[in-house]
């Protein structure tokens, strides 16, 4: 048991950083540093996308057969590591972490061939379809239907919390083909053109200003047969899939790093009185405890991985541990750098996206962005399973 | 980078565990700690046939060549069952410093005894005004012929109370040494001291000790950078004796709030009461994180040892305490009993909480690593040697 990279590893490490060095340039560090949301702003996420697709690093997580780096575990997090220290636009989101994932495992070979590649090229934008405004931790219960006519289904109802489908091409959507049986029965996984006629996109601006969030309204839209994925009914099964690449496939000790890191910076440089707040011991024992955190976190990753890697599975306690801690940590360093502003935290830019304004010192720029960073990070505890939801799971398994 | 523990570990895990359901339970442990000696003689034997107190040892010292994980799943299985017999404070502690700093003869002849359960040393180095400065020390060493002269104050010795040896640390013109000094040494007077916990530890006086020069321990080390190296060796086993205590609540409060009956359902049916056990599963989680995190750090350079061990010590500190709360209010008046294992694991958490450092100490000492940005930023991942 030991915390040791290979020989082989530290190579492929600095290959990594070498890569990052020469091509993450700093208009695209500049836009994530003032980017307050969870993805980047889909220009600046596409084009550092597009540069990753070049050296073929554009889907860690995918077997090489798909286009994907066919890279091991401890690769895919080294290189998070360091695309996180780097300070990388993040980008690999519903596209390339979730419906890709489900097309390979359910999908035919049509749309593998047909969907895969545009993912990676960026030709196609991604948005997720599954909250509705009467189902959200409840997800079962979603009431957007479909009925089938000939070759197509007729689809009518509504989708909210969709992310970027304002700039996405498309929508994977979960939606009732039946009302018999159990409430899971009767779902259907289906991809939507969203340049479909009768379909409406409603902006839904979130608490940190940007709009990130839509509601989707579905007006008699009609969606080929071919454009299911699985069969009829089998939606809540691949629903189930895709949730655990949601929670569980990616890694946040990289990006829980790197904030902290940022956080830390921020609380070196002298306030307006000269003080410093890395020099004050009460900030410090906060910073202190969260990175204590951030490490206790690392090292539920890095065993979890190491049970992925021996052929085995991490288990639903330690995996929702993680959903929740990875959340509340998110937030506690989000909330601590906004509470070194001082009364400039009453200053609110409401331009978006940050970047397009002129541009002012690093230090600046991160006061002027850390209100938002910490109205956005409320999300984190919200989405992907509410950390309600993360509690009845582990609650489940320790009482049963 | 591996974190899966190999068989010969899980074998070990699961004998320890064994050994201590079956010869260690609630009952004979609380009859232990109301003997007049507080010590079982019987039980230290059997440890050392089963070769715990000669596991952290290297081989060619006679020892069995475990390492940190071994002596971590030992550590966890004392937790559960509040062992107070000194495997800490004699074996990894005293017993590790001897093996780094001791000449072949004084290894030869305390780790022999130790090995066997015979002799039990014990580290006598924090005074009064120590704190977690581990330098600042008062004890003073003098030559005087071919003999030293040792005198000061050492409180609170961990394991002194069932010590036939002291490794006692005093100044030699200005710089920190350790000394070999015999329980029965004129001039040495030891009182014995009941610790929250229900274990024993001993104060003791040293008044003009004089010892032959072979009580010197490696008048050429630096004896107070291994000093401090042993007290992180100990941090982390600390660390992993808390998470065993932490996973044995969880299991006693889950079984309790299953079985318990009020307003005609079982208490683990309230949501309420399951969403803050799923809390307390999630300190579990976190707490065997960091607690694995120290146990692969002991060895680390300084800065990463100490990121890992006091890390740890902070965090565990604050997520056992918690735990430990939370078990006693879900059982309710019986988590307030004596009668209970809940209360005794409750005290012993609060007894790591300020054993070799407290948890402010550690939080202290972790953020002023921390400080340094390429520490805080630095991989958890480490380039091969």
């Amino acid at each position: 048991m030991d915390l040791l990279m290979t020989e082989e590893e530290v190579r492929f490490r600095d290959e990594v950083r070498t890569f990052l060095d020469t091509h993450l340039d700093e208009g695209l560090k500049r836009a994530e540093r003032l980017n307050p949301s969870f993805l980047a702003d889909p220009a600046i996420g596409l084009e550092w996308q597009a540069k990753l697709n070049d050296k073929g690093w554009a889907a860690p997580s995918w077997p090489k057969q798909y286009g994907g780096t066919g890279w091991s575990l401890a690769e895919r997090y080294i290189l998070d590591q360091e695309c996180e220290r780097a300070g990388e636009p993040h980008f690999r989101g519903a596209s390339i972490k979730m419906i890709a994932p489900v097309i390979m495992r359910y999908g035919n070979d049509e749309q593998k061939n047909f969907y895969l590649p545009r993912i990676l090229s960026g030709e196609d934008l991604w948005a997720q379809g599954y909250s509705e405004p009467g189902s959200g931790s409840d997800l079962a219960s979603l009431k957007t239907r479909a009925v089938l006519d000939g070759d197509h289904y007729i689809v009518n109802g509504s989708k909210i919390w969709s992310t970027l489908a304002h700039h996405a091409t498309r929508m994977f959507a979960l939606v009732r083909t039946a009302d018999t049986g159990k409430k899971q029965e009767g779902i259907t996984f289906i991809l939507i053109d969203l340049k479909s006629p009768g379909v409406t996109i409603r902006p839904i601006r979130s608490i940190c200003g940007t709009h990130e969030f839509n509601q989707v309204f579905f007006d008699d839209v009609k969606v080929p047969v071919s454009d299911r994925i699985g069969e009829e009914g089998e939606g809540w099964d691949i629903a189930k899939y895709l949730l655990e690449f949601e929670r569980g496939g990616a890694f946040a000790g990289g990006v829980l790093r790197a904030m902290l890191t940022r956080l830390h910076r921020l609380a070196s440089e002298p306030l307006p009185d000269g003080r410093t707040m890395i020099d004050d011991p009460l900030f410090m024992a906060r910073l202190a405890e969260i990175a204590t955190d951030v490490d206790a976190n690392d090292m539920l990753e890095l065993s979890a991985m190491s049970k992925v890697q021996a052929g085995g599975n991490p288990g639903s306690v330690p995996s929702s541990t993680m959903k929740i801690e990875r959340s509340r940590i998110r937030q506690s360093i989000a909330e601590l750098a906004a509470s070194i502003l001082g009364p400039n935290a009453l200053r609110f830019e409401e331009h978006r996206p940050l970047h397009e304004l002129p541009e002012e010192s690093e230090i600046d720029e991160e006061r002027k962005v850390a209100s938002a960073v910490y109205f956005n990070s409320r999300s984190q505890s919200i989405f992907g399973g509410s950390n309600e939801i993360q509690l009845e799971i582990i609650a489940k398994t320790l009482l049963r | 980078m591996d974190l899966n523990y190999s068989d010969e570990q899980l074998l070990l895990k699961e004998s320890a565990e064994r050994f201590l359901k079956d010869r260690y339970d609630f009952e004979k442990r609380n009859k232990i700690i109301a003997s007049e000696t507080g010590f079982d003689a019987g039980i230290w034997s059997e440890m050392a046939d089963l070769g715990w107190l000669a596991l952290p040892f290297a081989e060619e010292n006679g020892g069995l060549g475990g390492g940190a994980v071994e002596v971590s799943l030992i550590m966890e299985a004392i937790g559960r069952a509040l062992v107070v017999e000194p495997y800490l404070a004699s074996i990894i502690l005293a017993g590790g410093l001897v093996e780094k700093l001791g000449s072949e003869d004084q290894k030869a002849e305390i780790l022999g005894g130790l090995f066997a359960g015979t002799s039990r040393p014990a580290l006598a180095h924090t005074e009064r005004q120590t704190g977690f400065d581990l330098g600042n020390i008062a004890a003073t060493a003098t030559r005087s012929g071919e003999s030293y002269l040792i005198s000061g104050e050492k409180p609170l010795v961990h394991g002194g109370a069932f010590a036939d040896i002291f490794l006692v640390s005093a100044k030699l013109d200005g710089a920190v040494k350790l000394f070999a000094v015999p329980a029965d040494a004129a001039g040495l007077t030891r009182t014995e001291v009941k610790l929250v916990d229900g274990s024993r530890a001993s104060d003791l006086v040293l008044d003009n000790v004089s010892l032959p020069a072979s009580a010197l321990f490696s008048a050429e080390a630096d004896t107070l950078a291994e000093i401090e190296a042993a007290y992180d060796r100990v941090n982390a086993a600390l660390a992993s004796e808390a998470v065993g205590i932490m996973d044995a609540l969880m299991d006693a409060t889950v079984a309790y709030t299953k079985e318990r009956v009020q307003f005609g359902k079982p208490l683990a049916a309230f949501q309420a009461l399951q969403h803050r056990m799923a809390e307390m599963a999630v300190k579990c989680q976190e707490a065997r994180g960091s607690a694995l995190l120290a146990t692969l750090s002991v060895d680390a350079p300084r800065a990463m040892r100490i990121r890992g061990v006091s890390g740890a010590r902070a965090k565990i500190g604050k997520v056992s305490r918690s735990v430990a709360q939370e078990a006693i209010q879900l059982h309710g008046a019986m988590g307030f009993s004596e009668e209970m294992p809940i209360g005794a694991w409750f005290r012993r958490l609060y007894a790591i909480e300020n054993t070799f450092g407290t948890t402010a100490d550690h939080l202290k000492r972790y953020g002023e690593i921390i400080r340094d940005p390429a520490t805080l930023s630095g991989s958890l991942l480490r380039e091969p040697v």
